[in-house]
């Protein structure tokens, strides 16, 4: 039974008119020998599209299963697990380890070290989600060639991590990088800055990097979201008296807050999960060491139990700063 | 009486009227010169406003294209100028193309068949290339399902789709890596192609936000002519979506392409990595050579950046959309 003979079966029922009409007066008896054939033809054609639907909609469920339920299970299972009589990756010979792995993970000094160096190259969403909404309020003002300052602005996001990293060490070199020579010392036992070699200096450079490529999405983001601003909305304010921080504060920011919101979850979830960045700087800074890179260093270590019990802990922190955000959200989103 | 009337209107009219057109005149100039005086200090206002923020903005797009400049430069130099203080724009030994043929000239091992650079980026088109095609097809199908289709199981589908977006990525990671150990794709680019096949969630969500677009009618209307579910998709559904579908493809290939984590967890033997751990490698390999990193730098970085500047527009369309929609 193919959708076609349904589908004439539909038109059929439209309402006939004219010679239609007559035709159909005319051929009576033939129609009500068909009354009873039309709601099981009805019923297949539905039935054929229940199948179709569900079977192409679940094509990404059914990798999900495989390549997610399955890591997910195992996830769950290996934090409680002692991998200590294991050989390689693999599970066989793991024994139940209770909160062995859990407490090894909140005892160890390191952890908590990569814990806090994440929460501070953390601090560069918030800049950047600043600088970005500058940057994008000045372009939604009345200017030219918007698209061009934009795509500029864009070119960090489409490049890739490791070689924007190898640039910005290149130019943080502290022997003959850029930057110490604009700041004018370059001498390194005579006070220069040394980028890569002390924590304090590693913290700003990764900040300043971090930014740097992470403010063209929100730059594109927000001026997107700046044109949708009503704008008699605006014009009413300034003729109301209000000056252009008001107007800003009190109409444009409100309306921009989904934007906002969306760039700071968006955001956190992925400082959350910073890795290439400082892997790719390298080093033996502990500053180097943020929550993932830390949880890679006990996977190449084989070390599968504490991986995945510092897995769990990142997955609780996303989660309750996730929350935290959705939370506070009430007070400042506004959707209309 | 009403002859009168009008005299008097017309007295009071002729008395009148040379009074207001005066004042009317002077009025008028008046607000004239107010209004040119305003006008001219908004100008003024107004132009050095624009100025301010032309002179930010080009300030900001300096600061972006300034270290590709850097990077473009050292590349060029030989090791003696990249490491010149104080930096030169023109390096004293002039350009040279050397740090390049390195690159170019570079094998991971005595037995590789390809230098590693070329090797990587061969090996990351053929690893990201077909994923993001089929996962592309694999993903608008199934927007299509649930956007056009009625089945019943169709809303809670999708919420679990949905909820698969909000697990963290890195939580993942090892249990992955312990799985695919477990069945044999460790050392082989199956971990990074064959789950991407299937598609993804964040795809499909924003297709279905698109086709919900396409009014049901069309939907209909090639059903009565006889189109099955599969021939609505191909022969409707695709041809409606082209920028869509390409803006959700270039950031999967863009994606792929800069994929790094997996690639590492992956991949150990050096003929099978990508560019992007070619690059990592050579970059450990130079590592006191700046001027030879920076030239593996810009030939990571070029095909991306020729890709992102011939489309763009597709690019930036399908980013704005697909980010915010509530």
């Amino acid at each position: 039974m193919n959708p076609e003979q349904g589908i004439l079966l539909d038109e059929e029922a439209l309402p006939l008119t004219g010679d239609a009409l007559v035709e159909q007066v005319m051929e009576e008896p033939l129609l009500e020998e068909e009354i009873p054939v039309k709601p099981q033809k009805k019923k297949k054609k539905i039935n054929k599209e229940e199948i179709w639907g569900t079977a192409l909609a679940s094509i990404p469920l059914i990798g999900f299963f495989i390549f997610g339920v399955i890591p997910l299970a195992m996830a769950i299972a290996m934090g409680f697990l002692d991998f200590s009589a294991t050989q390689g990756w693999s599970f066989s010979g793991a024994t139940w380890g209770g909160f062995e792995n859990f407490a090894y993970v909140l005892k160890d000094k390191l952890f908590w070290q990569s814990v806090g160096n994440t929460l501070i190259f953390g601090s560069s969403t918030f800049i950047s989600l600043i600088l970005a909404l500058a940057i994008a309020y000045l372009l939604s003002r009345d200017i030219k060639g918007r698209s061009i300052w934009r795509m500029i602005y864009f070119v960090p996001y489409v490049c890739s991590t490791i070689a924007l990293t190898l640039m910005w060490k290149e130019m943080f070199n502290p022997a003959w990088g850029i930057i110490n020579q604009m700041l004018g010392n370059t001498d390194l036992a005579n006070g220069a800055i040394n980028w890569t070699g002390e924590n304090t200096p590693f913290y700003f450079m990764v900040i300043i990097m971090s930014v740097w490529s992470g403010m063209g999405y929100g730059i594109l983001l927000y001026t997107a979201a700046l044109t949708n601003v009503n704008q008699s909305m605006v014009e009413a304010a300034r003729i109301d008296g209000a000056g252009p921080f008001r107007t800003f504060f009190r109409i444009i920011l409100p309306t921009i807050s989904p934007t906002t919101f969306y760039l700071l979850i968006m955001g956190v979830i992925g400082l959350l999960q910073a890795f290439a960045t400082t892997f790719t700087l390298g080093g033996d800074l502990t500053a180097r060491y943020t929550i993932v890179y830390y949880m890679y260093e006990r996977m190449m270590a084989y070390d599968l139990g504490v991986a995945g019990a510092s897995a769990w802990i990142l997955t609780i922190f996303i989660l309750i700063v996730t929350l935290i955000q959705f939370i506070g959200s009430k007070k400042w989103v506004k959707y209309d | 009486m009403t002859d009168t009337k009008n005299i008097l209107m017309q007295e009071e009219a002729a008395a009148a009227a040379p009074l207001t057109e005066e004042a009317m005149q002077e009025e008028r100039s008046a607000y004239q010169k107010r209004k040119k005086e305003k006008m001219r200090s908004q100008k003024v206002r107004s132009i050095t406003g624009k100025v301010f923020i032309y002179a930010i903005l080009a300030f900001y797009a300096v600061i972006i294209i300034f270290p590709f400049l850097i990077v473009l430069l050292t590349s060029l130099k030989t090791y003696q100028d990249a490491t010149h203080i104080p930096f030169e724009w023109i390096p004293e030994m002039g350009f040279t193309g050397d740090n390049y043929a390195e690159v170019f000239s570079r094998y991971p091992t005595m037995t590789a068949l390809l230098p590693s650079i070329v090797q990587g980026f061969l090996n990351t088109l053929l690893y990201v290339l077909p994923p993001t095609i089929l996962g592309l097809f694999t993903s608008a199908i199934s927007a299509y399902a649930f956007s056009k289709l009625r089945f019943r199981a169709k809303k809670w589908m999708y919420t679990f789709l949905l909820a698969t977006m909000m697990i963290p990525g890195m939580i993942m990671l090892a249990p992955q890596l312990a799985l695919y150990d477990m069945i044999g794709w460790m050392d082989t680019p199956l971990p990074l192609m064959i789950p991407g096949m299937f598609g993804a969630a964040a795809c499909v969500f924003f297709m279905r936000q698109f086709y919900t677009g396409i009014p049901d009618s069309i939907v209909e209307a090639a059903k009565i002519d006889g189109l099955g579910f599969l021939g609505i998709f191909f022969r409707i559904i695709v041809p409606l979506s082209v920028p869509a579908l390409l803006a959700q493809g270039l950031l999967g290939f863009i994606g792929g392409y800069n994929d790094f984590m997996g690639p590492l967890l992956y991949l150990q033997s050096s003929d099978l990595w990508t560019l992007q751990i070619a690059l990592r490698w050579l970059a450990s390999t130079y590592g006191k050579q700046p001027n030879v990193i920076m030239a593996a730098c810009v030939i990571a970085l070029l095909p991306m950046l020729v890709v992102y500047f011939i489309c763009q527009k597709f690019f930036i369309n399908g980013i704005v959309t697909s980010g915010m929609k509530d």
